[in-house]
């Protein structure tokens, strides 16, 4: 058990740290191209391209950090209604629904992925598309791992051994 | 399995709080596969994430929005409000509107603006001597006001979903955000006088010093506002700008926040906010993409033209489902699963989209006060420590003046529109 939180607790610091150099070059891209526009009616031609794709990496990063730290949106009517146990057993129920979802989604994904390599589709001038899309499987396997240490927590939650993190 | 027993095992994950991107992507999975195309179609529509140029103002404004939720902002802001606005009648109350209606222009209707910025004007309410329940009736209701000005995400999305131009969305959100506003101020004066509230006396140099301690973030609005209004910057330069400007200000100029102990949380906390919102994002195109491919917005059409002849008819109902949907929904799903369904229909009784997107805005901003589900009933509640019972009575009169609004807004497209085609 030690093992898996101390996994799980440098992935999320791995995630946050790939999230902040993303938003960094994010904030610091976007400003300069708005300062090249408007002062001096030029622009480089990479940056819309590339900021878009930061949208996409940092939507997987922060959706990943978010299951990690529970902030993925929720309708959450019955849990306050119910004991502690029966709430413990109904995050076994949706974690593990959502981990089996992801990895579906990463194997659709690397399916996705294989295509666009086999057909050598560009991102952007003789850039190979995969590089910026091979986020799309990491990110859904990230957040497949996450859900299943939610479960195994949820799981001894449930059993009465420890606390829910 | 059959449809009717996927629909009743959505219901249950629903209830049981299962998030919500992995119920849609579950069943957008189910669908695809048992219409027998290949599930990596699925992330085909996904990826168009990185075909929709409007994102990109997502994380930046709500990095932004962040970063002055959680520096000294909202202080410098209500003391500069209260300077200009203390000596009226029900000032302190129009202080409240005001300053809510710009941070939740800046944070979204995340809650921030209840938790952060009502907890500190609450005490301060009662300390001059407003009635207990105007006071919490009025932070509950100025929770999400403010929903429809720039840089509100909520706008932005509707745009992104709707197709239609984010700038026309905000200027046709000028006079409907302000008409909430004056409305709500007008009750507050009127409670102000006949509750016999003292009022502060004007004084210059209270001005002066308020507007010097807070000189830094008094240009935020005139560049995003003006920026956007006058058409110098698009919404996404302006997202830009205003990330850039307020990490500058706030770290270095007023070292509100330290760059090393607080930045990283603040980035964390934003970028799960951008990851919820585009999880559920992602996985929408592809299912929208299934919807229309099954002509689902053609079939509710043809039952909806069935049994709605009138325009008026069809509006009034769309109000009441709306605020159905927002009380039980948090607003940004709300927006990414319902508009694809509403917009088709909407169009053929011969509602404009950006009005359309005027009238889905306001209702689930209203939405967060009816109760029993409401979300700022809730939100308030925990904040002031009180039953969401009593929180929804005090919410009471502002509720009703602000579905007054809503049914004008409604009924007379020209308030929305007026200034678009004006310009």
């Amino acid at each position: 058990m030690k093992v898996l939180t101390s996994i799980d607790h440098w992935l999320g610091r791995l995630e946050l740290g790939i999230v902040i150099i993303l938003l960094g070059m994010m904030i610091i891209i976007a400003f300069l191209q708005v300062v090249l526009r408007n002062i001096f009616s030029t622009g480089i031609e990479w940056v819309e391209i590339f900021l878009r794709h930061d949208v996409l990496w940092l939507g997987f990063l922060g959706g990943a950090l978010a299951t990690g730290n529970q902030r993925h949106i929720k309708i959450d009517s019955v849990s306050h209604l119910v004991s502690k146990r029966s709430q413990a057993i109904f995050h076994v129920i949706t974690n593990l629904f959502a981990a089996s979802i992801c990895i579906l989604l990463t194997q659709a994904s690397m399916k996705f992925l294989g295509s666009e390599i086999e057909i050598k589709s560009l991102v952007f001038d003789g850039i190979p598309a995969w590089y910026v899309e091979l986020i799309i499987p990491v990110g859904f396997a990230l957040h497949s791992i996450h859900f299943l240490f939610r479960t195994t927590y949820s799981v001894r939650a449930a059993i009465g051994s420890g606390n829910e993190r | 399995m059959n449809f009717w027993s996927v629909i009743f095992i959505i219901i249950i994950l629903l209830l049981i709080g299962t998030p919500l991107f992995t119920i849609f992507a579950g069943f957008t999975l189910y669908a695809f596969a048992s219409a027998g195309i290949d599930t990596s179609a699925v992330i085909i529509e996904l990826y168009r994430i990185a075909d929709t140029p409007m994102l990109v103002a997502i994380p930046q404004f709500i990095f932004a929005g962040c970063l002055l939720a959680e520096s000294g902002a909202s202080k410098r802001l209500v003391n500069l409000a209260q300077a200009l606005f203390g000596w009226t009648a029900g000032g302190l109350a129009i202080v409240t509107l005001l300053t809510c209606s710009f941070f939740t222009a800046f944070t979204g209707a995340s809650g921030v603006t209840i938790l952060a910025l009502g907890g500190m004007l609450y005490p301060v309410l009662l300390k001059e001597k407003y009635p207990d329940k105007f006071s919490l009736g009025l932070v509950t209701a100025s929770g999400n006001i403010g929903l429809l000005f720039p840089p509100s995400l909520a706008v932005i999305l509707y745009g992104i979903i709707a197709q239609v131009s984010i700038d026309k969305l905000y200027i046709a959100g000028v006079i409907p955000g302000i008409l909430l506003i004056v409305i709500l101020s007008a009750y507050s004066i009127r409670v102000g006088v006949m509750k016999k509230v003292p009022k502060v006396p004007f004084q210059w140099s209270k001005v002066f010093s308020a507007a010097k301690s807070a000189a830094w973030e008094i240009p935020l609005p005139i560049i995003i506002i003006g920026g956007i209004y006058s058409g110098r910057f698009t919404t996404t330069e302006a997202a830009a700008v205003t990330a850039f400007y307020v990490f500058i200000v706030e770290v270095f100029v007023y070292r509100d926040l330290h760059l090393v102990r607080d930045i990283p949380r603040v980035i964390k906390d934003s970028m799960m906010l951008v990851g919820a919102t585009i999880s559920i994002l992602g996985i929408a195109f592809a299912l929208t993409n299934y919807l229309v491919d099954q002509q689902v917005p053609q079939m509710l059409l043809d039952l909806v033209r069935s049994k709605i002849s009138s325009p008026l008819t069809f509006l009034l109902i769309l109000n009441f489902f709306l605020l159905v949907v927002g009380m039980v929904m948090e607003m940004f799903p709300a927006i990414i699963v319902v508009v694809p369904l509403i917009l088709p229909i909407a169009k053929e009784y011969g509602i404009d989209p950006v009005h359309l997107g005027i009238i889905f805005l306001v209702n689930l901003e209203i939405a967060y006060l009816v109760p029993p589900f409401g979300l700022n009933l809730f939100l308030s509640s925990l904040r002031f420590h009180k039953p969401v019972f009593s929180i929804a009575r005090a919410v009471l009169p502002f509720l009703l003046l602000e579905l007054i609004v809503l049914f004008v807004i409604t009924y007379i497209p020209q308030i929305s529109l007026w200034l678009l085609h004006g310009l």
